[in-house]
């Protein structure tokens, strides 16, 4: 289609990227399953030996679970993520207004409609998501409804859906369902480790009926510490390296469907002014909201570290596609 | 010899007559669909317009010239066919709703009715829908009108039986699209 000749490239680009990531993950978890099962292999027999079946067959098994994930996650990601944000089906008499505005970008935009959910939450704030641009869906907060005049919802509903024309919400969902997923990884490695050891502590004249004994879990218990501590940070810079030139990208998008820049000026102005966290954000959706509502951006936090670039940025940005 | 000549040549101007038949054929039909989602929007927009004009014209008790202008520019716009016929026509219409809508901002009791609101929200979404279509309805019409004025296609295209497309333009709406502040 005509209409979509610019995205095509923002698209191939996407798709990229999210078989990129999924391959690193893949690569990753193959690592660390080595890795683990070769500190197990070690633990249990006297030799020291730096090929290990062990691990290789640890490296197996992780590197299936991580494409099965890929496969999951592609699948039902943006299930998980609605599930995640607790958004609900909005009918079409609660806000006519909605419909209509996200009717006018998706012909604007030459994408199918995508549907609407609604976050019961008086913030202000909005998302994307959806690994297929006909699987698309477009969340808005209860409040933003009340707050957002049309031109304003309009700008709103322009940059996500420039989200889904650029493929944006593949990636960024996919993003979102991974973070997630090392989070909880991490989390029950440490919690199990925490149990252990308290185990451990309190049964010290219980006869050793576990393999290893004290001085061969060590390596185990060091590895595992490791995982459970790099895992998230590494996850949350690739989080971080997502977003912030795609938000403009969709800044630019929306005004390219609305032709006014005034309507989002107004919206991120608003969104902005309310942002705070409510129910449904975590760190693992925080990346997808048109401002992000966790991360107050400050001059405290260096950009590197931002998810989403500074709205007084954005709006600079905004003014000189001819905005007031 | 010379009959494999002829006979290459002529295989040669069979296939490329098949191509530039089946490209055409692409091309107009591209266009025919992207016209249908404007002519979508302009029925539903035709249908809207005596609804509000009927709703004002019970809520205010008597009915204005405003009203008048209305339905005369909606009624010609009905009877347009054809792109470049309905372009000035809908352009008239959407010049006379703005006068409308001017009418129903003056009017407070106009402006708290629901239903006026209701309609004036639908007619300014079918507006900027029919402003979105028209932006790929016109692309297409250019990429079929380039192609078919294209050489070599140009010498088959009129004989093949595929007409020049029209633009569809609403010169009074071409800078903006009509704004209506809802609150």
């Amino acid at each position: 289609m005509a209409g979509t000749a610019n995205f095509v490239e923002a698209q191939a680009g996407n798709r990229r990227r999210t078989f990129l990531l999924l391959a690193l993950l893949t690569a990753i978890a193959a690592g660390f399953g080595y890795l683990i099962g070769w500190a197990l292999q070690n633990e249990t027999t006297d030799t020291f030996q730096i090929v290990s079946p062990l691990g290789l067959g640890a490296a197996t098994v992780m590197a299936t679970a991580s494409i099965g994930w890929s496969l999951i996650s592609l699948a039902f990601g943006s299930r998980m993520v609605l599930s995640m944000a607790d958004a609900k089906p909005i009918a079409r008499e609660e806000s006519p207004q909605l419909f209509n505005v996200t009717e006018e970008m998706s012909i604007a935009a030459g994408v199918p409609m995508p549907r609407l959910m609604v976050m019961e939450t008086d913030a202000l704030n909005a998302f994307a998501t959806g690994t297929t641009m006909s699987n698309a869906v477009i969340v808005v907060t209860r409040g933003l409804l009340g707050a957002l005049d049309r031109d304003e919802m309009q700008g709103v509903i322009g940059h996500e859906m420039g989200h889904i024309a650029n493929l944006d919400t593949r990636y960024m969902t996919i993003v979102g369902v991974t973070v997630g997923l090392i989070a909880l990884v991490a989390d029950m490695i440490l919690r199990t480790l925490q149990w252990g050891s308290f185990n451990r502590g309190s049964n010290s004249d219980r006869p050793a009926g576990s393999k290893g004994g004290n001085s061969g879990g060590g390596i185990l218990i060091v590895v595992l510490i490791a995982v459970a501590i790099f895992a998230p940070i590494a996850a949350k810079a690739v989080q971080m390296a997502v977003s912030r030139q795609r938000e403009y990208l969709a800044d630019a998008t929306s005004v390219q469907f609305t032709r006014n820049p005034n309507g989002l000026i107004s919206a991120l102005t608003k969104i902005d002014a309310a942002a705070r966290p409510f129910p449904g954000v975590s760190s693992a959706t925080q990346h997808l909201f048109i401002v992000n509502p966790v991360q107050r951006i400050t001059a405290s936090l260096p950009a590197l570290l931002a998810t989403h670039p500074e709205v007084a940025d954005r709006i600079a940005r905004l003014r000189n596609l001819g905005g007031q | 010899m010379t009959t494999w000549i002829i006979v290459g040549i002529v295989v040669a101007l069979g296939l490329w007559l098949i191509a530039t038949y089946n490209g055409l054929v692409g091309g107009r039909n591209q266009t025919q669909t992207a016209w249908s989602q404007i002519d979508v929007q302009l029925k539903r927009r035709h249908d809207l317009i005596p609804n509000l004009v009927q709703v004002v014209k019970d809520a205010m008790g008597y009915e204005q010239e405003t009203l008048t202008k209305v339905v005369q520019a909606r009624n010609a716009a009905v009877s347009a066919s054809g792109p470049a016929q309905a372009g000035p026509a809908e352009a008239a219409l959407s010049q006379a709703t703005r006068g409308l809508f001017g009418l129903v901002e003056s009017y407070p009791q106009l402006k708290a009715n629901d239903n006026v609101r209701a309609l004036q929200e639908e007619l300014t979404s079918t507006e900027n829908k029919i402003a979105f279509a028209r932006q790929f309805y016109n692309d297409s019409v250019n990429s079929y009108n380039t192609r078919r004025q294209s050489f070599p296609a140009v010498l088959a295209a009129a004989s093949l039986g595929f007409g020049p497309a029209e633009l569809f333009s609403m010169p009074e709406t071409e800078k903006e699209v009509p704004k209506v502040a809802l609150r």
